[in-house]
């Protein structure tokens, strides 16, 4: 009778800590926090036992950088073209206008700080990197206006001023991609990928698969071999896709109501352990690496980036444009602070235009040092009483 | 007339050596003799002082070669820059015949390969031979996939007796501010020691610091050519000598099967010197 009642409260005990476990990992992956999770672990890692690290790093770096960030570029661009199909949220370029242009302004603003830093350091060499100064880390900016102006303008505005500029930042580091790439021999395969994504599309296959194996493969291949960056091989396969269009809410789990947003809740977890994993290749720094790269791109997200912002709405609003509904001046400096860490993205971009040496680490510092651009956001909405600070 | 000769007498002997720096060289008549600079083109009296004691010492040690292991220039990098970072500090060195040839630094304009001064045939990344020696010359800013397959072809395909390998960045180092660059390292060590490189010399680090052979390699720092971080060395047991009081520069005379080394101070004192035996891997010992 003892027996039984130790193991119905082993059994009891087992189910808590599952569920317990199994909660830790939902909210890991709905929060995003698998990449700064990573990014701790090889932080420390690096600091501790550099060489080892290294090495494991840099021979997982090909696999993780170059094909299973594949999966989420591919997402990212699922959700993307999602929001802009006919009934998306994103469709309207009433919507779009504003943001877009805000994009513009904190790019030129981050760009010309970034720049205007190292020249001014006299360091030429790293103007090579002015593209990771437009990074914008969509998923710190979403959870930090999230939890503190839940009820603003201020979400859906940032989330489209993110898309618009990580997407001109993609377009700048694609053909940048630092490879033996063989010239000229990936056109065919990429004809190949997008003809069999059409006819898959008009045989009206709607499970993902096989567009991710066969086309996305190829269109891998030709990337690779055409020397562009083979982690976006699937942006010009998703669009092929069945799709339905969704709600502004990116990082939001989609309904699950046919097989294009199955793949979606199938590729999002893949995608947080793909996240937790790059966190882990290419987080890991030596602090002591720091140099000019890192307080330009700094000074471009946390300075140039905001004031790029700010004025270009400024001007904008006084050229005739309206700021969106339950968005006034106070919640938008807080959502431009919030545009500010540039972390996933700028660390994705780092990576993909630069090569091993210390101009990488020292911008890796850089790009994980924005992320002090939340804390900024959240000191900025405490200032102003606005939002959950309100009372 | 007579103060004057006072006043050139004096200026010598203030840029003489106190002990002369290249007596334990074995100045063989095939032997490879060359310079090493590192960090050095500030285009302040340091820098000049420099190239004036290694001018003293060229007349005594005639090497036909100076190996620059980047941060050549300095701030502004315009055509004046050329001539106050460069052409006049090593006048003398450059009238007598002596070539320079660069490696890239984080400070250097990229576009300063094209310089003609520096010998890189605008190239990032380049190879030349002298006697016995060749030399592989690295941009370490970063590492691209395309260097490292040219670094492994042209190390596979290198028959000379010697392999000298220079980089800006490096790999091992105990300098305070920067040190080694373990990630650069790790991308390059397995190919420096797959093909048997003799010696590395890197700058980066504003010191002077020799290595205790690494894997079969000796590593020297020498980027105090203009700029000095004084006092930023932080010994460890990989420390075989330093000095980081005053800006300095190498000699070296690779005769046969022996590399001969000194390390030189900007007031012409020699403040280490050595020799390694190739193919030993305990080489490196201080004469």
């Amino acid at each position: 009778m003892k027996q039984h009642v130790v193991a119905a409260r082993g059994v009891a005990l087992h189910r808590h800590h599952r569920s317990a476990a199994a909660r830790l990992l939902d909210r890991v992956e709905r929060r995003y926090l698998a990449l700064p999770i990573g990014t701790a672990i090889a932080v420390i890692w690096a600091n501790t036992a550099p060489e080892p690290y290294f090495v494991v790093a840099q021979s997982l770096a090909f696999f993780v950088n170059d094909v299973a960030m594949t999966l989420f570029v591919g997402l990212i661009t699922q959700e993307i073209v999602e929001a802009t199909m006919p009934g998306g949220a994103l469709h309207s370029w009433r919507r779009w206008s504003l943001p877009l242009l805000a994009a513009a302004g904190g790019i030129a603003g981050s760009t010309s700080f970034y720049l205007a830093f190292v020249q001014g350091r006299h360091e030429a060499v790293l103007l090579a990197g002015w593209p990771i100064a437009c990074a914008i880390d969509i998923a710190a900016a979403y959870y930090v206006l999230k939890a503190i102006l839940p009820r603003s303008g201020a979400l859906p505005f940032v989330l489209l001023l993110a898309i618009a500029t990580d997407l001109f930042g993609m377009l700048v580091i694609a053909p940048r991609y630092p490879t033996l790439g063989m010239p000229g021999r990936g056109v065919g395969l990429i004809l190949a990928a997008l003809g069999i994504a059409g006819a898959m599309r008009a045989l009206k296959v709607r499970t993902f698969w096989p567009y991710l194996v066969i086309c996305g493969s190829l269109s891998w291949l030709a990337l690779y071999r055409e020397g562009l960056h083979p982690a976006f091989a699937l942006v010009p396969i998703v669009p092929f896709l069945p799709h339905e269009p969704r709600p502004l809410d990116l990082l939001a789990d989609a309904p699950d109501d046919d097989a294009v947003h199955h793949f979606e809740h199938e590729w999002n977890s893949v995608v947080q352990s793909v996240l937790l994993l790059f966190g882990l290749v290419n987080g890991g720094v030596l602090i002591r690496g720091y140099d000019t790269g890192t307080w330009a791109l700094l000074l471009a997200g946390l300075v140039g980036r905001p004031i790029g912002i700010l004025v270009t709405v400024r001007a904008a609003v006084a050229a005739g444009w309206r700021l969106p509904r339950r968005l006034a001046w106070r919640q938008l400096v807080v959502a431009a602070l919030a545009a500010s860490s540039g972390f996933t993205f700028a660390l994705f971009f780092a990576t993909g235009i630069l090569s091993t040496g210390p101009m990488l680490a020292q911008l890796k510092i850089g790009a994980l040092a924005t992320a002090a651009g939340s804390l900024l956001a959240i000191g900025a909405a405490r200032l102003f009483r606005i939002g959950r600070f309100s009372r | 007339m007579r103060r004057i000769a006072l006043v050139l007498l004096a200026g010598f002997l203030a840029i003489a050596p106190a002990s002369s720096a290249v007596e334990g060289f074995p100045d063989r008549a095939d032997s490879l003799k060359f310079a090493v600079l590192g960090d050095n083109g500030t285009g302040e009296k340091p820098q000049y002082d420099v190239g004036r004691q290694m001018a003293v010492a060229h007349m005594t040690f005639p090497f036909d070669t100076v190996i620059m292991l980047g941060d050549n220039m300095y701030g502004r990098q315009e055509s004046q820059d050329f001539i106050n970072k460069f052409e006049r500090p090593y006048a003398t060195l450059l009238q007598a015949g002596v070539l320079f040839y660069a490696t890239l630094g984080n400070h250097d304009n990229q576009n300063n390969r094209f310089y003609k001064g520096f010998n890189m045939g605008g190239e990032r990344y380049f190879t030349f031979v002298k006697k016995n020696v060749r030399f592989f010359v690295l941009d370490s800013n970063q590492l691209d996939p395309m260097q490292q397959a040219w670094l492994d072809a042209a190390l596979q395909r290198s028959a000379e007796d010697w392999r000298i390998c220079y980089f800006h960045h490096p790999i091992y180092s105990d300098g305070g501010r920067h040190g080694s660059d373990v990630s650069l390292r790790v991308a390059l060590e397995p190919l420096l020691v797959k093909y048997r490189v003799n010696v590395v010399f890197s700058g980066h680090d504003h010191v002077y610091e020799r290595l205790k052979p690494q894997k079969g390699i000796t590593y020297f720092v020498s980027g105090s050519g203009g700029e000095l971080r004084k006092g930023d060395v932080r010994p460890s047991a990989m420390t075989a000598a330093y000095f980081d009081q005053d800006q300095s520069f190498m000699l070296v005379e690779v005769a046969g099967d022996d590399l001969f080394f000194e390390a030189v101070a900007r007031t012409g004192t020699m403040v280490d010197s050595g020799v390694i035996h190739r193919g030993r891997a305990d080489s490196g010992e201080t004469r």
